[in-house]
């Protein structure tokens, strides 16, 4: 049981920690949730046998980072439009061809 | 032979008031008296990932005067810009634009440049609404970059209209009149190819959006023979039940997941 909530935990908390440096940090919710309860049953079981796991540490700092990069984005990273250079030139570009072609269109008003 | 005259006279009275009419009431209908140059609507799409809503892009869609030498166009633009944390995974600039006549919002070209993820495309419908005929040209790119082009002529419906001006001539609708269940069949060309776009009318919600809490007409939309937008009721459309009829909320439900189309800001409206 231990040994299996410390693998558990530690993949969860990797998971996490992965998710929550790309842009889908909210998702990183669901392996932060699981690597901490995995984190308090092997602490709860170590407790009980009374002896000490380095790897209940490592699962909390991951479990830590993790939760920090999800908080610090979902605070401070907002929906940011990206560079628009591109797109603005294509507009104008569109703009100005379509002008022409309607020129050279023959348009019925009553349609 | 008297009586008969007049009869025939009577008769071509009535069919002529009769005539008069059902044009008056067409051109009635076919008035746009919702959309105005100037207009712009912002909107935020979102995508659902294992439950959570993640924000994708932001989506625009603006109105504005074009100008030839002999005519006065409305432009329907519409862009679709993913967000700064999304484009070094997967980059979207898309641009759609429909050239409309102002009062009747029926289109006289059509554009659509897309750019997602490296994928380019551009397509261009030029109509010609007297041989119901319509020019088209895709445009590609290859593997080495360079691109190629196909030239078409379609021949389409009298009603066939594009993505953008479509939208638009929906919000026209007298949506008002409608009873609940009522449907109605709009003709579609996207990518060459004329589809069936049914829209049915579900009723009346009242919901909270970043522009206030709107009572909205629901609708239903659905393609026929699609499987991107099976006919069920996973598409739907909220307009605003005003005269300004703003798309304010939309679901939809593709394939490979469900998705969110939120306002975020609505300016110029027409009325």
């Amino acid at each position: 049981m231990k040994k299996l909530c410390i693998i558990l935990g530690f993949i969860a908390a990797i998971l996490a920690v992965i998710l929550a440096v790309t842009p889908l940090s909210n998702l990183a919710i669901f392996p932060l949730v699981i690597a901490f309860l995995c984190g308090l049953i092997v602490l709860f079981i170590s407790k009980k046998q009374k002896n000490k796991t380095k790897t209940i540490q490592y699962i909390f700092l991951l479990v830590i980072i993790a939760l920090t990069l999800t908080i610090y984005k979902g605070v401070f990273n907002g929906n940011e439009i990206g560079d628009t250079e591109a797109l603005e030139i294509r507009e104008e570009e569109n703009l100005k061809d379509s002008k022409d072609i309607l020129e050279a269109s023959e348009i019925n008003d009553t349609y | 032979m008297l009586l008969n005259t007049l009869w025939l006279k009577t008769y071509d009275m009535k069919y002529f008031i009769f005539t008069f009419l059902a044009l008056l009431s067409l051109n009635n209908f076919a008035q746009n008296t919702t959309v105005a140059a100037g207009e712009k609507l912002i909107f935020t799409a979102s995508y659902n990932i294992s439950g959570l809503l993640t924000d994708i892009a932001q989506v625009k869609m603006e109105t504005s005067e074009v100008k030839t030498s002999k005519h006065t166009l409305l432009r329907l633009k519409g862009t679709a810009t993913t967000y700064k944390k999304w484009d070094d995974f997967f980059k979207i600039r898309d641009l759609y634009e429909s050239y409309v006549n102002p009062k009747t919002l029926t289109p006289y070209l059509y554009k659509r440049d897309i750019n997602e993820g490296g994928y380019y495309k551009f397509m261009q419908y030029n109509y010609n609404h007297k041989s119901k005929t319509v020019k088209s040209l895709k445009r590609k790119k290859n593997k080495d970059g360079k691109t190629w082009d196909e030239n078409k002529v379609l021949n389409i419906s009298a009603t066939a209209k594009d993505v953008m001006s479509t939208l638009y001539y929906i919000r026209n609708l007298d949506i008002h009149k409608a009873t609940v269940g009522e449907q109605q069949n709009f003709k579609i060309l996207f990518d060459n190819k004329e589809h069936t776009l049914v829209l049915k009318y579900i009723g009346k919600e009242t919901i909270s959006t970043k522009i206030g809490k709107k009572d909205c007409y629901k609708l239903v939309i659905s393609i026929k023979g699609n499987t991107l937008f099976k006919g069920t009721n996973d598409n739907l459309l909220w307009l605003t039940a005003d005269k300004n009829k703003i798309p304010v909320y939309a679901k939809f439900k593709i394939p490979v997941g469900n998705g969110e189309l939120k306002i975020e800001s609505a300016t110029g409206l027409k009325n």
